[in-house]
């Protein structure tokens, strides 16, 4: 096993954790302050706070379920390049691009949140997602003859 | 190392990205026709308040995008698993394989005619080869 490629993934996993207190750092005295009181509430749904709370006190809340959809393929496609030896060089370095690109998109959304900006971090990261994909089909199927 | 599970995860992998350009390939001729959106000026906001103004057939490629990153994460966990503990052969690659069918199938159906029986059909029965996974990795990994 390869193993490079396990850094950018570790990194990326301990930045969603740092965005999960982020987020809950911003939105509980945002709730406070929108008289929301915690003990009380039952229920709820996903966005429910938008529009409740201040806008800006919902962007990292945002940014941190954001990070729990793409990035679940980029640690599938990073961990299946690590278990077919494929996980340093350049696959590696796409890896830390990604994990780069996505915590300057992190950065974006949770503060300025200026939409044009946002859209170029993802669509960037996206890339590198794109072509990690890529080499992980190439890699399983062997297209190279391997 | 090889594992036959390993093909249908990457074929779900670049799915997901093909899914991806496909929404904004519609999204974004949208944006810019639409007399409701400024690029230059937007500030906030997620890709689900397009919906008050965009076509929904526009957004139907983003749901079924959004669709895509929540349940096969789990699959990706299994399969992975699977491979790890050299179960990914056989069996589990067929199921693997069907799983990754299913979803194709329903992705195409959510983002053209999106009529809610056939997909929820679609899932339903997509499901079951993840459960059996699941059931599967769950078995190896305790009778060890």
């Amino acid at each position: 096993m390869s193993t490079d490629i396990l850094k950018p993934v570790a990194v990326l996993i301990a930045w969603s954790l740092i965005m999960l207190i982020w987020m809950v750092v911003v939105r509980l005295p945002a709730m406070k302050r929108a008289g929301i009181d915690i003990n009380k509430i039952v229920g709820g749904k996903p966005g429910g706070l938008d529009g409740v709370v201040d806008d800006k006190a919902q962007w990292p809340a945002h940014n941190y379920i954001h990070l729990m959809e793409q990035p679940t393929l980029f640690y599938a496609a990073s961990l299946l390049l690590a278990f077919v030896g494929q996980g340093t060089g350049i696959n590696a370095m796409i890896a830390w691009g990604y994990v780069a690109l996505r915590i300057v998109h992190s950065l974006i959304q949770a503060t300025s949140n200026i939409i044009r900006y946002r859209f170029l971090f993802f669509a960037l990261s996206t890339l590198c997602m794109a072509a990690l994909s890529w080499h992980a089909l190439i890699a399983v199927f062997s297209f190279h003859g391997a | 190392m090889q594992s036959e599970i390993l093909k249908p995860v990457v074929v779900l992998a670049a799915w997901s990205m093909i899914m991806w350009l496909w929404m904004y390939a519609t999204r974004l001729p949208a944006l810019i026709r639409s007399t409701d959106y400024d690029a230059k000026t937007s500030v906030g906001s997620v890709g689900a308040d397009l919906r008050s103004f965009l076509p929904a057939r526009v957004q139907w490629k983003a749901d079924n995008y959004n669709h895509l990153m929540e349940q096969p994460t789990i699959f990706y966990a299994v399969a992975i698993a699977l491979a790890l503990l050299t179960a990914g052969n056989g069996i589990n690659a067929t199921l693997a394989w069907a799983y990754v069918g299913f979803r194709i199938l329903h992705s195409l159906v959510q983002v053209t005619i999106n009529r809610v029986i056939v997909r929820f059909a679609l899932h339903a029965i997509g499901t079951i080869p993840l459960l059996m996974l699941t059931a599967h990795a769950v078995a190896i990994i305790f009778s060890r």
